[in-house]
């Protein structure tokens, strides 16, 4: 008998790490995409592979997802990424206040770390504000989210799985309390065209509540846009965060030949219509350059912003939501065969995926463990093999 | 390695196109069309050649054509394409072999002043021999 | 302050004729290019086939040529590419195969990118035993500062900016292309292995290789990242003709 058939429905960093766990235990997987591969959320983050450093203090939940990712991500797929660590830097009374806390939340979830002089921090770092009081090491690293995802997708294809871009869900199929498979509408010729499945995975970030919907069922995912200004100038080797609980333009995260500033943090309606308000980037600028004051508006390469998907709370602010992420089996709704993950972040795409896969093989009665973090991907080239 | 799928419109005439290229391009494009001119002379040459087995009469009556002016400024356009491919030929060898690239678009402007100049001087020297 | 841009696209489908439509899409004065496109898309037409990912010039897949230039549209700001004229251009890049609209098929791009095994970096693979991180190890990954060129993205980002401006490969598919074999160039200045070194300069030396190039330059006057695979072409050639005049004289 033939394997079980899923659809996983978008191609970002999460629909791709879950075709991939699926396909590794044996499913027959089709991942069906509307656009490019990682053309909105995922392509559109700030490329940091998170040491976790970042929410050791008011999210140890996540910051414990993202160390153990981290480590596990920088076995499996080193030619996607740049595993240049980051700096955690004080810059004033209030930073330096923070910095026990830091630490602290560090050894609380097993985040290596290393305190630098300030003498040595700005020899690794000439560009750094040169009043800084006091800076910590952590294993941050950069991804690129393209080929992040394409290097998922290249091992998943490799084991079988199908990969259609260009393919937009327009329905679901349901018979009875089913989710049967999807209707499509396929871009590159105009057809539309109805896929059967066993199951339908809804892994499309800020979009989920809109298939969701398809389906006849609600998740409570919030579209959360942030904004990202590119300068044209590497001006770190190293990611250099701000000491400090979370906050607007707070890290500067260096990619190949430029730096990323980020980030802000506003509720959106539609994930497709984001306007970038102006202040945002001046802001990313202004509190960029608290940073590193080498950063100058001139020489702005690239502004964007993408939706995140946060998982709503009742009652909290979008900095103070955890950006950790949940799995829904929608049988609980009175819906069977479809299952939504959405949250988290592309640094915990690959747990995301796994916890994913338990809940789709357990529904469709197939036994086999995640084999995701100890099998390396292949080169993100081979995609198009 | 698969050829790529030839489910692209053939574009062959593209080298050619040298419309918002910059002066490599226009180089390139030189070198090739005054290369074809030259591939074109010399089958000219050949046929003309034969004229000689033609025997003294036929030869004289060629020669006393390609006094006239409209030819010896054709005399004029083989020198310089000899001399922009020629020199031009200098220039990607040298560069060919990984010197002075970055300065190649300098080598260019350098070499084709002294194919204009040359060409300008020869054509004094053939209209006053 | 939002303006209107005036924006004529190309439109293709596998089996009917290539075309151009106009649009007039609305964004803010400061946007880029691919924030057109992407309004084409979001205010005009769903169906509108068009690749794009990072908006900072890191992925590569946006590349485009724009007013008859190729372009990484998300680094282009909207005045800049509308200056002295009425309208954008917008067409895919020449030299791939045509998917749809926009976009092209890039997997035999791909594929010879990924001959020069050229990856990004190879530190962490020591460690794919299974064996936990030691700290000391966690950050010696992130390397001594002279150290950290190699622990880097490359600058190329495989746009393929550069096989659209080449005239070689629009007679030819079969050329390896100039970011192919930057790609080469830079794997044999980090290659300790004197083997591997051979094999990629025999890749270069091949039949389609570095002598394929007649030097019009324009892949290093279009690369949007200043990789220069013109240069590495002929510093490649040097190294070849190097070896050949070495291995006559020298080893006899």
């Amino acid at each position: 008998m033939a394997a079980p058939h899923v659809i996983v429905i978008g191609a970002g960093s999460t629909g791709a790490a879950t075709a991939h766990d699926l396909a590794l235990r044996g499913l027959r997987v089709t991942v069906l995409e509307r656009g490019e591969i990682a053309n909105c959320t995922t392509g559109r983050n700030h490329c940091l592979l998170h040491s976790g450093g970042r929410y050791c203090v008011k999210d140890q939940e996540s910051a414990i997802e993202c160390i153990d990712e981290n480590l596990i991500l920088r076995r499996i797929m080193p030619d996607a990424m740049e595993l240049n660590g980051g700096l955690f830097v004080a810059l004033n009374e209030a930073d330096l206040a923070f910095r026990e806390k830091f630490i602290e939340g560090c050894e609380q979830c097993h985040i290596p770390y290393r305190e630098v002089p300030v003498k040595r921090a700005l020899e690794m770092e000439p560009f750094l504000n040169p009043g800084l009081l006091a800076a910590v090491q952590v294993p941050d690293g950069v991804f690129e989210p393209f080929r992040f995802c394409l290097a998922f997708l290249a091992t998943a294809r490799h084991n079988g799985a199908v990969v259609r871009t260009y393919t937009e869900v327009t329905e679901l199929a349901r018979a009875g309390q089913f989710i049967t498979g999807v209707k499509v509408l396929d871009h590159r010729t105009g057809k539309t065209q109805e896929i059967g499945a066993d199951l339908v995975v809804n892994a499309t970030g800020p979009w989920a509540g809109r298939i969701a919907e398809m389906g006849g069922v609600e998740v409570p995912v919030a579209p959360t846009a942030g904004v990202m200004v590119t300068v044209d100038q590497r001006l770190c080797n190293l990611v250099i965060n701000r000491m400090d609980k979370p906050a607007d333009g707070d890290i500067v995260v260096p990619q190949r030949l430029t730096s990323i500033i980020g980030t802000t943090s506003w509720a959106i309606l539609d994930p497709d219509q984001i306007e970038i308000p102006k202040a945002h980037i001046e802001k990313m600028i202004q509190k960029g350059r608290e940073l590193i004051p080498a950063i100058q508006r001139r020489v702005t390469r690239g502004v964007g912003a993408a939706a995140r998907p946060l998982i709503r709370k009742a009652n909290t602010d979008e900095r103070e939501v955890s950006r950790t992420f949940e799995c829904f089996d929608h049988q609980r709704d009175g819906v069977d065969g479809f299952v939504t993950i959405s949250g988290g972040k592309t640094t915990t795409a690959r747990a995301m995926a796994e916890k994913a896969a338990d809940v789709v093989c357990a529904k469709l009665g197939q036994r086999a463990e995640c084999a995701t973090r100890t099998t390396p991907l292949l080169s993100y080239r081979l995609f198009y093999n | 390695m698969q050829a790529e799928k030839s489910t692209r419109p053939r574009q062959v005439w593209q080298w050619a196109d040298v419309r918002r290229r910059k002066l490599g391009m226009w180089a390139y494009t030189l070198n090739r069309v005054s290369g074809l001119g030259l591939v074109l002379y010399l089958f000219i040459h050949l046929a003309v050649l034969r004229l000689l087995a033609g025997g003294p009469a036929a030869w004289d009556n060629f020669l006393a054509l390609v006094r006239s002016p409209l030819f010896l400024v054709l005399d004029v356009v083989l020198l310089a394409g000899l001399l922009i491919h020629g020199l031009n030929g200098i220039r990607l060898t040298i560069t060919g072999l990984g010197i002075g690239v970055p300065a190649h678009k300098t080598w260019f402007l350098a070499l084709m002043a002294a194919a204009l100049i040359l060409s300008a001087a020869g054509a004094i020297a053939i209209f006053t021999m | 302050m939002a303006i209107q841009v005036p924006i004529k696209v190309f439109r293709y489908r596998p089996g009917t004729a290539p075309h151009f439509e106009r649009y007039q899409v609305t964004v803010p004065d400061d946007a880029t290019v691919i924030d057109v496109i992407e309004g084409v898309w979001a205010e005009h037409d769903r169906n509108f086939m068009f690749r794009h990912a990072c908006h900072h010039a890191s992925c590569g897949t946006c590349a485009v040529r724009l007013n008859g230039y190729e372009r990484l549209p998300c680094i282009v700001p909207v005045t800049e590419a509308l200056a002295g004229r009425q309208e954008l251009v917008v067409e895919p890049l020449r030299n791939f195969p045509l998917v749809g609209d926009l976009v092209v098929d890039v997997a035999g791009f791909f594929q010879k990118q990924a001959a020069s095994g050229l990856v990004i970096t190879r530190a962490a693979e020591a460690t794919l035993s299974g064996q936990p991180f030691a700290h000391s190890e966690l950050f010696s990954q992130a390397g001594a500062l002279e150290e950290r060129a190699y622990n880097r993205f490359e600058n190329c980002i495989e746009c393929g900016i550069c096989i659209s401006a080449c005239p070689t490969m629009a007679a030819t598919d079969k050329f390896w292309g100039p970011a192919a074999l930057a790609g080469i160039r830079r794997a044999t200045l980090t290659t300790g292995d004197c083997q591997e070194k051979a094999a990629l300069l025999a890749l270069a030396d091949s039949e389609q290789g570095v002598w394929r190039c007649h030097s019009a330059f324009e892949c290093t006057e279009s690369c949007p990242q200043d990789v220069d695979p013109g240069g590495a072409i002929m510093s490649l050639r040097r190294e070849i003709v190097g070896r050949k005049v070495k291995h006559l004289f020298g080893a006899g």
